[in-house]
């Protein structure tokens, strides 16, 4: 038989990838070490790598740094737990109502990018200045990915798997679960991937001008105390949290899709 | 006994607008066990015949009947082998052959049992566990052709099954499933556009008219099997069925040209 079963074991250079990730943040830290010495700026601006270690230490010791990331991922989960539930079912309500699935649509461009921060004073006039009113910040700076990917990720669907389910009898809840939902994951996981980088960008933004806890407020309480080391670690704190939900956990869920439907095979 | 009737299926098209005649009145009979090979002009409306047939589209006016029973909705009895890119992707090639029957409720031991069965028959025993981007075009069809095996249809519909195969791989496929047939004696309606294809396959050959469809004539097949590819002696019936097509293919190119 001239078929043959086409099986590459693609070995990912962890290793190298680890490697090259260290040597660019060597160079970085010593660029920077470089300026300081170059005393363009005063130390109170531009603080040196070592300084801002120090800082690091000072606001694990003081409980500040791990209060902040628990109560900032507290609230980042939930609301995104929010944003999930509510946008799928808004996003599901769109595909079965198609005159409001295309109404609500067209002004997708609109609500896609419309910057979280913007939401703030009418969070606060609505809610008030509390937890909620950052939840809800959150929630309508990451609801509109979620709706908008649900829609489309749905109606993309090639039509003969539909067909050919239907054709060996799956209906209802049935065709949903087993067709519709597997058929739309490596679109629905773009949007959710999406949706986590807005909801990120938000609940910082949200909780540098509205909060007296948190990941954005020890940011905002290091500028009220021209305490530029502070500033710095909040900073490498919230990039080194971004990074890892994306790398460790949507990244990853990414990866094992595309392999699985071998669209990385591209050929 | 006739397994099938389609009596004056009629449907319309919408094209920019325009409601467009697509069959005009298809009548056929399928009696058990037949292999029937419907020819005709690509875009005649052969594929859109068998759509209805399966459920997947409803005729205008016209009805099909099963075993005397009008169908509406599709359903598992009649199982259809796409032209391609029908298997599921997110399953196993086991898991494909098996969401039919999943569907249908039966047991899991058993499930697997059928499954196995239907993959031996098609030689893919040793790919159940692989995912559908590993596998060659041909391998897919064949997996597509176990799949709609394995939930035991009444009727086998086959839509240009083989249209995206390589010549090699076609004649092997053109071979096995005739042995596939006498060995599970099910009823096939398979549609293709091409004549050698139908001549191999079909016990019945019926020729589809340009758009609108209608039956323009039909051949009996009458040559032992397993007919190959090559077989000099069924070069008469090729010329047979080329001449009533040849004048449709070229309407088929002027109404393209309009």
């Amino acid at each position: 038989m001239s078929e043959k079963l086409i099986s590459k074991k693609t070995s990912h250079g962890s290793f190298d990838d680890a490697a090259n990730a260290a040597l660019f943040l060597a160079v970085f830290i010593g660029v920077w070490q470089v300026v300081f010495m170059l005393g363009i700026w005063p130390k109170i601006s531009l603080p040196s790598p070592f300084m801002v270690a120090e800082s690091f230490v000072k606001i694990i010791w003081n409980h500040s740094l791990p209060v902040s990331i628990g109560v900032t991922l507290a609230r980042l989960v939930t609301s995104f737990a929010i944003s999930i539930a509510l946008g799928t079912l808004i996003g599901l309500t769109m595909i079965k109502f198609k005159g409001f699935g295309k109404t609500l649509s067209s002004f997708s461009a609109g609500l896609l990018s419309f910057p979280s921060i913007a939401w703030v004073p009418f969070s606060i006039l609505l809610i008030g200045f509390n937890d909620f009113g950052i939840l809800f910040v959150v929630v309508m700076s990451s609801i509109f990915s979620i709706m908008i990917s649900t829609y489309s990720s749905i109606r993309n669907i090639p039509p003969i798997y539909l067909d050919a389910a239907k054709n060996m009898g799956a209906k209802g809840f049935y065709l949903f679960r087993h067709v519709t939902i597997p058929a739309a994951t490596p679109s629905l996981i773009i949007g959710i991937r999406q949706a986590w980088s807005f909801a990120w960008h938000a609940i910082i933004g949200a909780e540098i001008l509205m909060s007296i806890v948190g990941l954005g407020h020890i940011l905002s309480v290091g500028r009220d105390f021209l305490d530029m080391g502070q500033v710095i670690a909040s900073m490498i704190t919230i990039f080194a949290i971004g990074l890892l939900v994306d790398r460790f956990l949507l990244f990853k869920l990414d990866e094992r899709v595309r392999r699985k439907w071998g669209l990385d095979h591209h050929r | 006994m006739t397994k099938l009737q389609a009596k004056n299926i009629v449907k319309h098209f919408d094209h920019n607008g325009n409601s467009v005649l697509a069959l005009d009145g298809i009548n056929l009979n399928v009696e058990e066990g037949d292999f029937i090979c419907i020819v005709g002009p690509s875009g005649c409306g052969k594929s859109t015949f068998l759509n209805i047939v399966a459920g997947l589209e409803k005729p205008d006016s016209g009805e099909i009947l099963l075993n005397g029973n009008q169908i509406t909705a599709p359903g598992p009895d009649r199982t259809m082998v796409f032209q391609e890119g029908a298997l599921f992707p997110w399953l196993k090639v086991i898991d494909n052959v098996e969401f039919g029957l999943k569907m249908a409720g039966i047991p899991k031991d058993e499930r697997r049992q059928i499954s196995e069965r239907y993959l031996d028959m098609m030689q893919l025993t040793k790919f159940a566990d692989s995912y559908i981007y590993q596998l060659s075009t041909g391998m897919k069809q064949r997996v597509a052709i176990a799949r709609a095996l394995a939930m035991d249809p009444e009727i086998l519909l086959m839509d240009e099954p083989f249209a995206a195969l390589d010549s090699q791989t076609r004649d092997l496929l053109l071979v096995e499933l005739q042995l596939i047939w006498e060995r599970t004696k099910k009823t096939i309606i398979f549609v293709t556009h091409n004549i050698s294809e139908s001549i191999i396959l079909g016990n019945r050959v019926v020729v589809f008219k340009n758009r609108p469809a209608k039956i323009k004539k039909e051949f009996v097949i009458d040559y032992r099997r397993p007919r190959l590819a090559e077989d000099e002696n069924l070069q008469k019936y090729y010329h047979q069925i080329l001449e009533e097509l040849k004048s449709e293919v070229m309407a088929r190119i002027k109404d393209e040209n309009l």
